[in-house]
């Protein structure tokens, strides 16, 4: 997968690597994922087009994924637009278990994007969930795309999109790596239980500060 | 009446200020299960994953291994054993790598061994 990505030359690999504490690359290689990272960060300016793609979902997804421009989410503010083309693309945004039939226009999309590129694996489906992998689909988008983020929920919620926007373009780190899902036990200390709203700010202040 | 409405209708506003601050919807958004790991024994472990539709439970001996990306949070699991299953309250999933959604669950060990 990595080698893959360096070919593509996005460099959303190694900035990846450079965000995550786990995936510390020793000094050089870090050094360069830093200078990868400010580049992407950069070129894209914060702001970025998407162009979503439909590979066999049921377009309950897109009903989501339609509802980001409404006014009470209002994509626009956080300097995300909705593209007709891949060719305006920054973000490919797929929804879908990725049906075979659909091959030829997932890689021609692909490569019609200009590069830096990103691609957001959208709802369960896109995930390897509710289909699992037969004659007519792959069951999963990462087995045709080299995916960048992926964003659970079927559908995902608005909400759960403008996230995984966000963490996409690096502007909020990533919270799931740190979840449990176990209850009851002090893996987390104050574990937001049953119905409790998951009060907490963006850590998008922290984010921007660093660079 | 969801708050954002009220606020809404109040000052001419409804646009959320998330992510700088929590949306009052979140709390009204299914989300994917939370384990309560001491009530769960095999027995229990292995219907949860019988009745979960889209393959995200399965059992690896005496590890629950949750596949969040998978959840479609039908909350079957949750309708199953309403007091070891709980929503979680998580929303923000977005994750950069797949392994990240994989999720192991330490079960009860098995009695007779």
């Amino acid at each position: 997968m990595s080698a893959r990505r360096a070919t593509l030359g996005d460099g959303s690999g190694t900035r990846r690597a450079a965000a995550s504490p786990a995936g510390r690359a020793p000094g050089g290689e870090e050094a360069l994922a830093e200078q990868v990272r400010q580049r992407v960060a950069r070129q894209f300016g914060r702001s970025l087009h998407i162009r979503t793609l439909d590979t066999g979902s049921c377009a309950v997804c897109e009903q989501e994924i339609r509802l980001l421009g409404a006014p009470h989410y209002d994509l626009h503010r956080l300097g995300f637009f909705f593209t007709p083309a891949p060719r305006h693309a920054d973000l490919l945004m797929v929804t879908g278990p990725m049906i075979r039939a659909f091959d030829v226009a997932a890689r021609k999309t692909y490569q019609a994007m200009p590069g830096p590129k990103l691609v957001v694996a959208t709802g369960a489906c896109a995930l390897g969930g509710v289909y699992p992998a037969d004659a007519f689909v792959h069951g999963a988008v990462d087995e045709i795309l080299p995916v960048d983020v992926w964003i659970p929920g079927c559908p995902p919620s608005p909400l759960a999109l403008l996230q995984g926007l966000l963490v996409a373009v690096d502007r909020l780190a990533e919270k799931v790596s740190g979840l449990t899902f176990t209850a009851g036990e002090a893996a987390r200390p104050p574990a937001p239980m049953a119905g409790a709203p998951p009060a907490r700010p963006g850590e998008a202040p922290a984010r921007e500060a660093e660079s | 009446m969801p708050l954002w409405f009220a606020r809404g209708l109040r000052r001419g506003i409804v646009t959320t200020r998330y992510p700088a601050r929590p949306d009052s919807s979140a709390a009204d958004l299914p989300t994917p299960p939370a384990f309560r790991a001491g009530m769960l024994d095999h027995r229990l472990a292995d219907r949860l994953v019988a009745v979960c539709p889209s393959q995200a439970l399965h059992r690896d001996g005496d590890v629950l291994v949750f596949d969040v990306g998978r959840c479609t949070t039908c909350g079957r699991c949750q309708e199953a054993a309403p007091g070891a299953v709980r929503p979680s309250g998580e929303f923000e999933l977005a994750g950069t790598s797949r392994a990240q959604f994989v999720k192991k669950i330490r079960l009860l060990p098995e009695a007779g061994r």
